[in-house]
Order: structure tokens, then sequence, then C-alpha cells
């Protein structure tokens, strides 16, 4: 069954500036998915469509076969929380620890206590984190902070993780181990939609390739290379 | 709400006030800045009340009766004038009484216990001492009280004396409670947008972290809750800062104002009146921080 579907998917931003055109595309639960493409093709505007950041123009986007933008505003939160999000920057909250940013991914949806001190050591632990739990942000590096985001995303058990360039900021070594990390993800049943520029990476995986150009999907290989 | 989100959002906004060290310094400050200065403002508009009040309470005006009317003709006037709006007491005071007095501030003055001594008949007159409600009446009263039918009796009215003082006391009355209003309304506005945008400020500082945490999946309850407690204690902080400086202050000032306020000087009015103080700078703090804080994050909280 399908966990994603893009049915004539467009986006258009203010100021008419066309971000997406007429996209169709459909991801199979348990997929291991790059997109690529230039800078401005529509990869970030893509993701930002599966997590609610933005809105269709035009089109559906399905998520378990539910219109996203069907959902109520107020539902959003609890929308948001099927998925697991890691970003270029990192994105973590600058005034807390790497345990309690994790944390607070659970605080948010009711978790209770016990729960929280159960489940955040583990998922530190598959990251290799579990030592550096009660560091700030700022005391570790680029990559340390990277799996401090996907132990994040990846602390409710989402059904997909939304990975935007999450190596963009990283060394090739702290790069790899953040794939690395990704296909493990992926080989317990989550699917992962991973944007990046990195032809190494795309190249070495060898999974399905989308390539954007100008909004639209230009390709689209079950086993694919890097090419725009 | 559930009990877990309150006590979950209050310990995320305690930790903030507490991690942004700083920036909550700051913002207490500008908070404890504006509430200082309308207090400030108002305190002294209430005691230079306070004072004037003190003052107006000593005026009144005599109204001496002809040697010849009797007790219950003045009485019975007195019954007529207890009808006046205008008027606060009246009271009587008869020759006797008069002369007992008279007596007393001659005690130590020879001349005159000897003046009186010489004199077998009283030579006082019965009199109504009239306090007004409000100093400017004073002048209303006596040109009623000259115009009325029983004014032949009257021997004469001593306010014409008082006149000069009377009227100068009630134009400061008036010319404090004006400026004072109008400084506590402009500083209050200075205040409130001070703290306004001290307080935006520092939910501008924060506007990265609510685009995180509404990715993690934060409801806007729980994004915006611990910038409410957030307000609270910014609010809290300050009332107590502002406490002990206001405390400073009186103490300071408090040899101008000893005598001139009933009931002591400007210190014992800040503690009888200590927990209205505190509450008005608990509650106008809270308000003013969290206000500012829900006001200010509505424009960084799109779903």
């Amino acid at each position: 069954m399908p966990i994603l579907k893009f049915e004539n998917v467009s986006k258009i931003y203010p100021g008419k500036f066309m971000a997406l055109e007429d996209i169709n595309l459909v991801i199979e639960g348990g997929e291991f998915l790059s997109i690529v493409g230039h800078s401005g093709s529509g990869k970030s505007t893509l993701l930002k469509l599966i997590y609610a950041e933005e809105q269709v123009s035009g089109g559906h986007v399905y998520f378990n076969n539910r219109a996203i933008d069907s959902i109520n505003q107020k539902h959003l939160p609890y929308y948001r929380r099927n998925i697991g999000t890691v970003f270029q920057d990192f994105k973590l909250l600058p005034q807390k620890t790497a345990f309690e940013n994790v944390a607070y991914a659970l605080e948010v949806s009711d978790e209770t206590q016990e729960e929280i001190n159960e489940l955040v050591p583990e998922i530190l632990d598959i990251v290799g984190m579990a030592d550096k739990a009660h560091k700030y942000p700022r005391q570790l590096s680029g990559g340390e902070q990277q799996k401090i985001c996907l132990a994040r995303a990846l602390v409710r058990k989402p059904l997909i993780i939304i990975a935007d360039e999450p190596t963009g900021n990283l060394d090739p070594t702290a790069t790899w181990e953040i794939i690395q990390l990704l296909l493990k993800i992926n080989s317990m049943g989550t699917t992962v939609v991973l944007a990046t520029h990195n032809k190494d990476i795309v190249d070495k995986l060898n999974r399905r390739v989308i390539a954007l150009d100008g909004g639209k999907v230009i390709r689209d290989i079950k086993k694919g290379r890097y090419a725009i | 709400m559930k009990t877990i989100k309150l006590k979950r959002t209050f310990k995320e906004g305690l930790d903030n006030f507490r991690r942004n060290g700083w920036l909550s310094f700051a913002t207490v400050s500008v908070l404890a800045i504006s509430l200082y200065v309308i207090s400030v403002t108002i305190i002294l508009g209430i005691s230079a009340n306070m004072v004037l009040k003190n003052v107006q309470d000593k005026i009144n005006v005599s109204v001496y009766f002809n040697s010849d009317v009797t007790e219950s003709r003045i009485l019975e006037i007195k019954d007529k004038l207890v009808g006046y709006q205008e008027i606060q007491s009246i009271d009587y005071v008869s020759k006797e009484q008069a002369l007992a007095q008279f007596r007393k501030i001659g005690e130590k003055n020879v001349s005159i216990s000897q003046a009186l001594d010489e004199i077998d008949d009283n030579p006082l007159l019965s009199a109504l001492v009239i306090k007004a409600k409000n100093p400017s009446q004073y002048d209303l009263i006596t040109k009623a009280i000259s115009n009325s039918n029983f004014s032949a009796e009257i021997s004469r009215i001593d306010y014409e004396e008082n006149k000069a003082a009377i009227d100068r006391l009630s134009s400061v009355i008036k010319l404090v409670e004006e400026v004072g209003l109008t400084l506590g309304i402009i500083f209050v506005f200075i205040g409130v947008l001070i703290t306004f945008n001290a307080i935006r400020l520092t939910m501008y500082a924060h506007k990265h972290e609510f685009e995180i945490m509404r990715l993690v999946g934060a409801s806007n309850i729980y994004i915006r809750m611990p910038f409410v407690f957030e307000g609270i204690f910014y609010g809290t902080v300050a009332a107590f800062v502002v406490m002990i400086c206001l405390f400073v202050t009186s103490k300071f000032l408090a040899p101008l104002t000893r005598g001139s306020i009933s009931g002591g000087d400007i210190v014992s009015f800040y503690f009888s009146h200590f927990f209205i103080i505190f509450g008005g700078l608990l509650i106008s703090g809270i308000f003013l921080g969290t206000l500012s804080g829900i006001i200010a994050i509505r424009r960084y909280l799109k779903v």
C-alpha cells in the first residue's frame, strides 16, 4: 500500500512563482527514496508538502490514503507526529540538552515520564549518542547534532522519515554515519525520503531516485544513480 | 488541559527563564523600570493628595453670630445648613467654649489673661465652624450664607481673611491632580509600550524555536504555554524588584514627608499599603508580561 501519493500536485508561492508543477508520484511503505535536483528545483517544497509546512496550490497529497490538505489546522500537530523530519541545519532547541531535545518530541505527545526515561536512552543508544545525552547542541559537532536530530525524528516511531539535505553541513565521515543510520532505520521498516545534492551518496545507495528540475519530475528510476 | 501538559509547560517556561539568563535579566529590568516609574507616579500622586488633604482638613470657615442671637436659634440655623451638600461638617462653638479656648491659648500670655480678667463680660461671639467637602466651595458657601434670610443675625464671616490661602490651596490641589493624572497616563503608556517591545524582542529571539517545535508536532498550546509562564515569571520577579526599589525610594523620601501625611511618613504609608501595592504590581506585571507575550507569539505562530 502506498504511504504517500502525489496527485497532479502544483505549488505556487506568492508572487506567482511556480515551485512545483503537475507532480504525480507514488511512494510505497518501506521504500528508501532519494530526491535530487539543483537548488530551486523544488526538492524542499516537495518535502514541505509532506509534513504540511506548506499547502498544495492544486492537486492532492495523500498520506496513508488521506488527503493532507483535508486535515483540520488544529489536527496538524497530531498528523506531524507520524512523520520524522531531519534538516541540514539540525533545528535542535539550543537551550535543551541532547536528551531533552529528544524527550521534547515525546513530551508534546503527552507520553508519560516513565516512557520518556525508557525510550530516549534506547534511541540515543541506537544513534550512538548515549554518552553525550547531557550535552547541549553547541557542545556537539555537526555530525553529532545530526544524530540527535535523527534520534528525535525516530523516537516516536514514525511511519516515514523526511530528510532534507541532512548531510549538507557534514564532513564525509559524518555523512556516511548518517546515511548508515538512515539505512538502518529503513531496514527496520520505516520509509525514508532523502533530498540530497551529494552524488556519492546517491550512487552508492543504488535505490530509487527521483530527479526534479524546474518544479517537474524529469526522471524516476527504481535503482538509479545521480543524474540531473 | 491535562495536568501533565500544565506541569511540563510550566517546567519548560521555568527552564527558558533560567537558561536565557541575560535575556530574562534584560526583560525583567525593562518591566521593572516601567512598573517602578508607574508606581512612583501613582504613589507620589497619592501622597501629594494626602499632604493636601491634611492641610485641607485644617481649613474651615467660622460664621460669628451677633451676641443677641440665642443658642437655640443658632442650632436651628445649623440644622438648616446641614442640608447643604457642599458642607462636610458643622460644629457649634458657643461663646463660653470660645472663651475657654481663648483662655487656654492665653495661659502663657499674661497680658491676654489680664485683659480677659479686666472685662467681666464675655466679649466673644458664638460661632458655627463649617468645613466644606472641597476647598473651592468655600466661596459658594459663604456667599449663600451672607445672602440667606438670617444674614442680619450674623456678625461676621472670617472667610475673607482666609480666602487667599484657601484659593491657593484649591488651585494647588487641582494642579497636582491634573499633572499627576497626565504624567501617570503618559508613564503607563510608555511603560506598556516599552514592555511590550522588550517581550516582543524576546519572542523574536525564540522565533526559530517555534518553527522547530511545530515540526516536532507540538500543538500551539504546547508552544504558547511556556511563554505564558515565562511572562508570569517576568512579572513576578519584576514585582519583587520594584517592591524593593520602592522601599528604598520611600526611605529616601521619608524625611520630606514626615508630619505632612496623617499617620506618619511615606515609609509608614508603604508598610500600611504593602499588600495593596505588591498585589497591584504583581497583577500588572503578570498582566503586562503575559499579554505582550501572547500578542507577540501570535505573530510567529502559524500552524
